[in-house]
């Protein structure tokens, strides 16, 4: 169970990164959404022991993240936004070199982890290669066995399918899904809603430094159930719904423009559809209000 | 041309200078060139020799040894990464799509950088023309001028920067790898003490056409003169020196016009930066530019059950504990060294080094003092200190910077492993690489002493060199530079701040302002007949244990203010937390420091 309290922390520059964040999170598959600037990565950075919180505790399975850092970096995995690896180490030594930072002593068993880990990331047949000639698809499966190594009870994957592609993001999902356990918690940090709606069991929205939202997808969905509308009209006509409702979302559709708006007092005028609610609507709704739902 | 076609090249220069407004660099070198400038008018020569210091001798003087000692290291800062910096950002596809073309980007770099490198050179010679305001006990002060600090600042210091600077610049530019031009520079200055050499014997006009920093001006003619005779003399420029400044502006000339022509737009195949690819996503997310080259990849392969479900095996993870530790440093040391070797500026330095020894020891006639082989040694580990005080700033800058710079530095920090070990790992991945072309250097100075025939051989007068006198110089050069690049966090600045401090101690020593106790490394405080029994051989081993003292002091602090967050506590769970074994240190190292120093000066 990772628990989150009072989490709170301001940069030198007076940003507010985080405003008294609070969270309880059990095992499994948790994302966490929200816009670009909300405070996600900082959450991050300190559930990854790399940054000082003002005030406010972590704790994950009852070891306090903030004042016993090397016992919890014991219990870590991180995948952060961001990362680089040494060119011209293999990939084999890669993780052969992080397995014996954390503490992997012997050498038999590194060498099994390690077979076990490329085999599962799909780089077994690359163990030998530089990993400055690696694709963003392969450093990126590198960089989620690294955060494999140990059994980790909390595994914190930073933005991980953005820049991959189809196949690639699906092979992620699939690996995210197996990785989460009972003992296990992954916190997903993204704000692609899709990767939510497919992996996590539980969510939350941030936004400016402040949980704006907690709940399953499918509670999120039921929030919206017969308020989403939608209408395909001229480019023109846009400004006029947005001057009379709430829109959530345009689309350019076939030269037109696909408008799905927000009214929860029925058909928001002629000419609007009842529309099945997405997460996506959902959190676009949110973010562009002030209204907190929990 | 019309302002529409200059506006890129306008642009570009204005952002030089608005970067170079926004960097620690430029304002450490006002600093550097200003106590520099305060450090010869106090502590120069005209004193002694009642030169006056408004002089237009000596504001030559001052003036062309600036040019030599201090400025090409500076210069190669300031000129040789400005292209390589947008590659290393990333920002290169921005500028290169947009209408600016080569000459305008690289002159728009070129003239930027150089305006803020001559801004920073100036306060040189303003200091020293501030400075003229005031006087110590027996310095000779002419009448305030004006006129010749602004004259010769422009014909010795500015022209010469042009034509160093260009060539830096291209070096640069073209090579994509800074630290190549640092080893230009460093080797310019063997290359222009051979040059000086060679010309030695041709006549004065020759001599002065063709030096590139006219240091023949005030080494050549003037001596023998009188100081009276030396304070009246109006330095004017010859027609020889006029050709020389013509030759300066030529050779920056043709270096941007090499460059003109070479320089791609396209990033180097060895770039680092791995690709950073960020494909459409939904539309709350941003569309980025496709960049880097994508270097073909084995086809994934088709997901079969097996590979999804390959459970990973249960391990035992063991952090705690010196054995624990000593493992974790192991992995982290065999990394680190192995991305040192990995390191091309090698393929110049250990070359380099053998041609020193080589220079060093067969060109000349050596004169054995107290025995060959400590001759050889003593002069071997002379010749050594220069380029061990290079690997000490500039490798273990780059071992320090290098996780941050390849970005894999929070994938280390979320390790268990503590910070004494990626710390010292850097620290001693560094001594490694130096002890290994000490032992290079070594072998060779045996291999010259059997080919000369200069019997006998005492290795152990070598090993005592080494272990004695070398060793714990570099262990406290590295020390050193790793606490530096902690405290200070840029790695230029560092550089430039190591490079102050060696330059100044080596200045000080010069003028034989040399004690035991600012002198680490021995810099002339010692000789081979030391080695061979002399009497000075206690003090010497009490000093080196000085040393150690001062460089476990600076490792303590580096590790007290490290970035990587630890507990705050001295003590955690009724031990001694990582802080606190720091402090211990940095307070058991004082101690001894004081000890040994006190034991050091009262043997002297």
């Amino acid at each position: 169970m990772l628990e989150i309290r009072e989490l709170k922390k301001t940069y030198a520059s007076g940003v507010q990164a985080l405003r008294g964040i609070d969270l309880k999170v059990s095992a499994g598959v948790f994302g966490l959404l929200g816009p670009n600037g909300a405070g996600k990565t900082t959450l991050m950075k300190i559930l990854a022991t790399l940054l000082e919180p003002d005030s406010g505790e972590v704790a994950v399975g009852g070891v306090d993240f903030i004042k016993r850092k090397p016992a919890a970096r014991r219990m870590l995995g991180y995948l952060p936004q961001e990362f680089g690896l040494y060119p011209t180490l293999t990939a084999e030594q890669t993780l052969a070199y992080f397995a014996r930072l954390k503490g992997v002593r012997e050498a038999a068993e590194r060498a099994r982890l390690i077979d076990a880990l490329l085999e599962r990331v799909n780089l077994s047949q690359a163990r030998r290669q530089a990993v400055g000639g690696f694709s963003g698809g392969m450093r990126q499966r590198l960089g989620i066995a690294q955060a494999l190594i140990g059994h980790p009870r909390l595994i914190i994957v930073d933005e991980p399918t953005a820049g991959l592609d189809p196949e690639e993001r699906n092979r992620f999902h699939n690996l995210l899904s197996e990785i989460a356990s009972e003992e296990t918690v992954v916190l997903l940090s993204t704000h692609i809603v899709s990767d939510v709606s497919t992996l996590c069991g539980m969510m939350a929205i941030i936004r400016r430094g402040e949980i704006i939202a907690f709940c399953t997808p499918q509670a999120a969905l039921a929030e919206l159930a017969h308020v989403v509308w939608e209408t395909i009209v001229a480019r023109e006509e846009v400004a006029a719904i947005r001057a009379r409702a709430q829109v959530i979302s345009t689309q350019l559709y076939e030269g037109r423009v696909r408008v799905r708006v927000f009214s929860r007092d029925g058909q928001p005028g002629a000419g609007f559809s009842p529309a099945a609610p997405t997460l996506e609507d959902y959190y676009l709704n949110l973010v562009s209000n002030t209204e907190h739902v929990h | 041309m019309s302002s529409r076609s200059l506006a890129p090249f306008i642009a570009v220069f204005q952002n030089e200078l608005r970067f170079n407004l926004k960097r620690v660099a430029p304002y450490a070198l006002m600093l550097i060139f200003s106590a520099n400038a305060w450090l010869w008018w106090s502590k120069g020569p005209a004193v002694s020799r009642g030169w006056a210091v408004n002089s237009d001798f000596y504001i030559v003087w001052l003036f062309c040894g600036f040019s030599f000692m201090t400025m090409p290291l500076f210069i190669a800062l300031m000129m040789g990464d400005p292209v390589i910096r947008d590659f290393r950002l990333g920002i290169d596809p921005l500028i290169f799509s947009k209408p600016v073309s080569r000459a305008e980007y690289l002159l728009g770099k070129f003239c930027g950088n150089f305006l803020v490198l001559s801004c920073c050179q100036f306060c040189f010679a303003l200091t020293v023309l501030l400075l003229q305001g005031f006087s110590t006990r027996g310095m000779v002060v002419l009448s305030p001028r004006l006129l010749p600090y602004v004259q010769h600042f422009l014909f010795f210091i500015v022209i010469t920067s042009l034509a160093l600077g260009a060539l830096c610049f291209t070096v640069g530019t073209l090579t994509r790898n800074v630290k190549l031009v640092y080893g230009f520079v460093l080797f310019s200055y063997f290359l222009y003490i051979a040059w000086q050499k060679t010309i030695k014997g041709w006549p004065l006009r020759w001599r002065l056409a063709l030096d590139p920093l006219l240091f023949n001006t005030v080494a050549e003619g003037w001596q023998g003169r009188s100081a009276d005779w030396l304070n009246q003399l109006s330095m004017g420029y010859d027609g020889a020196m006029i050709l020389n400044r013509v030759l300066m502006c030529c050779v920056a000339l043709l270096c941007l016009s090499v460059l003109y022509f070479r320089f791609r737009k396209s990033a180097s195949e060895e770039s680092k930066t791995g690709p950073q690819l960020q494909t459409l996503g939904l539309t709350t997310q941003a569309e980025w530019l496709d960049r880097g080259t994508e270097s073909p990849s084995r086809a994934p392969r088709a997901e079969t059950a097996s590979t999804i479900r390959t459970k990973l095996p249960r391990v035992t993870l063991v952090t705690e504990g010196l054995r624990a530790c000593a493992e974790q440093f192991v992995a982290a040391l065999g990394v680190e060294f192995r991305l040192l070797r990995a390191e091309r500026s090698l393929i110049v330095v250990a070359p380099l080094v053998l041609l020193m020894c080589i220079l060093e020891l067969a060109a000349f006639r050596l004169v054995p003092e107290g025995s060959y082989s400590a001759t050889y040694a003593s002069r071997t580990a002379e010749g050594l200190l220069l380029f061990l005080f290079g690997i000490a700033v500039f490798y273990a800058g780059e071992t320090m910077h290098r996780d941050r710079e390849t970005r894999i530095e929070p994938l280390l920090w979320s390790t268990p492993a503590p910070n004494f070990v990626l710390l010292l790992s850097k620290l001693a991945a560094t001594l490694l690489l130096s002890c290994s072309l000490v032992t290079l250097a070594f072998v060779m100075a045996v291999c010259v002493q059997l080919a000369q025939g200069h019997w006998p051989l005492e290795i152990s007068i070598y090993l005592k060199t080494c272990i004695v006198i070398l060793l714990p110089s570099v262990i406290f050069m590295i020390a050193a530079s790793v606490s530096l690049n902690v405290l200070l966090r840029d790695k230029y600045l560092a550089y430039a701040v190591s490079l102050a401090l060696g330059g100044t101690v080596y200045y000080l020593s010069g003028l034989g302002l040399n004690s035991w106790l600012y002198n680490p490394v021995l810099h002339r405080l010692w000789t081979p007949a030391d080695l061979t029994g002399g009497g000075n051989l206690t003090r010497i081993l009490v000093h080196r244990l000085y040393c150690l003292a001062l460089s476990t002091l600076l490792v303590a602090l580096a590790l007290l203010f490290h970035e990587r967050g630890s507990n705050k506590e001295f003590r955690a769970q009724g031990r001694l937390s990582e802080r606190g074994w720091s402090a211990l240190f940095a307070l058991a190292s004082v101690l001894i420091a004081l000890v040994t120093g006190f034991v050091v000066m009262r043997a002297g």
